[in-house]
């Protein structure tokens, strides 16, 4: 199942090659990020099928627009995961995107060793090993808040409601969790400081 | 609070995606003109881009591969598809009452006459109480809860049920580490004692997940935890579960 063509090759080359209508550009795009892409959806949604759609439109996006990417504004992995995610709340809150905060393109975890697969997997192992570890670390509070915003798209003073807690305490919560997973990502070489 | 304190307090939630939709312009504007908080947004981005890596590796059908490069040949880079796809799902299968068990699986009467002791014990006591408080009344949050017995004696379990929102988020501790290709499933139970499966998880080194259960609990009586082969879980539980309890 794997793409000859465009197998190994590096983001802007990938990019270059979807802008240019390549198939096996987007077939390469899949095999790596795929099956991450769905897990993140399943992980939204909890439902396999709606999982799929999101998947899909979010490749599709990527694919309709590969021509506007901008890799200074993050990677092509994180342009992916962020279109996931937020088509699979907008099946999740049933909203259109326009009538919630849409999670911006940001710079991306500093993504090294990637031209090659193994390394590549291996790679991304290790990111998901220290994110897993990071978010494990958080008072359940904090991790409890985080979740919610970005696995549930709920908003702060949602989160509040629910949980019973003043605005002002999950703003705080929020940020101490932000702050906290980033300090140890970076002391993992994953954030550029 | 200054402004800047009051705007300040909000940027990580605005990385996050968690600010509400008539605060989110203010924010960016803030954070394009304030250097602070402009670097701040910044580093916590980056960061937040790591969240999908949290996620337990799920395997996706094959067929999603095809689906997508078949929707991608139907449409040219730069030119948007105009409809969204359409999910090809298999037929669902019918599943016998749980209280009635299947052939070969003499745990589904067991689990009625546990399920039967847990609603007993559990009306009257432990109900379910009305959290957010300050939560507008047409959408009501009810929280119930799970306790873990025998092999998950330690295991508890709060489900948060957003009436309102058609969802419930279940907060999962105590749960002990699965075996090599297993996962937690849970089951919503109906009147009748029909188990639905509700999703899968994986806790974490702690034994702790939030698990969000994208579907309705209106019309479950009872919320049920199982280990079930992984990723996807089964239709039907095999075995019977050490860890439920009564939903409100």
């Amino acid at each position: 199942m794997e793409s000859d063509a465009a197998e190994g090759l590096a983001e802007p080359d990938i990019v270059a090659q979807l802008a240019a209508g390549s198939q096996e550009a987007l077939a390469e795009l899949y095999d790596r990020y795929g099956r991450l892409a769905y897990s993140v959806a399943v992980r939204v949604l909890g439902d396999p099928g709606r999982a799929e759609d999101a998947v899909q439109e979010a490749f599709l996006n990527i694919w309709n627009h590969a021509a506007s990417f901008d890799g200074r504004r993050g990677s092509l992995r994180t342009w992916l995961l962020t279109s996931v995610r937020n088509r699979s709340i907008d099946y999740l809150r049933g909203r259109s995107g326009h009538e919630r905060q849409e999670l911006e393109l940001r710079p991306a975890l500093a993504e090294v060793g990637l031209r090659s697969d193994p390394w590549r997997e291996v790679s991304l192992s290790l990111e998901r090993s220290a994110v897993r570890d990071a978010m494990g670390s958080l008072p359940v509070e904090q991790r409890q808040a985080v979740e919610l915003a970005y696995f549930a798209g709920y908003s702060h003073r949602e989160i509040a409601e629910m949980t019973n807690v003043p605005l002002g305490t999950v703003k705080g919560r929020i940020r101490l969790a932000l702050e906290k997973l980033s300090s140890y990502l970076q002391g993992r070489g994953l954030v550029d400081v | 609070m200054s402004d800047h304190e009051e705007l300040e307090s909000s940027v990580a939630a605005w990385v996050l995606g968690a600010v509400e939709a008539d605060e989110v312009d203010i924010l960016r504007t803030h954070i394009d003109a304030c250097p602070t908080c402009r670097e701040t947004a910044l580093r916590l981005g980056r960061t937040v881009s790591a969240l999908p890596l949290e996620v337990e590796e799920i395997t996706p059908p094959a067929r999603l591969r095809e689906r997508i490069l078949t929707a991608a040949a139907a449409t040219s880079p730069g030119r948007v598809a105009s409809a969204r796809p359409r999910t090809i799902r298999e037929p669902r299968r019918m599943r016998k009452p749980w209280v009635q068990g299947a052939p070969g699986r003499g745990v589904f009467p067991a689990l009625a006459v546990a399920a039967t002791v847990v609603l007993a014990i559990l009306v009257g006591f432990v109900a379910g109480d009305v959290i957010g408080r300050g939560a507008p009344a047409s959408a009501p949050v009810v929280r119930s809860t799970l306790a873990g017995h025998d092999s998950l004696a330690g295991a508890t379990a709060t489900v948060i049920d957003l009436k309102g929102e058609g969802v419930a988020l279940v907060d999962f501790n105590g749960l002990p580490q699965l075996d090599s290709g297993r996962v937690y499933e849970i089951w919503l139970i109906t009147a009748a004692g029909r188990p639905d499966p509700a999703g899968v998880f994986v806790p974490d080194s702690n034994g702790s997940k939030f698990v969000l259960v994208s579907r309705s609990l209106a019309g479950y009586r009872q919320m049920a935890v199982t280990s079930e082969e992984g990723p996807a879980g089964t239709p039907a539980p095999t075995q019977q579960p050490q860890l439920y309890g009564n939903l409100s």
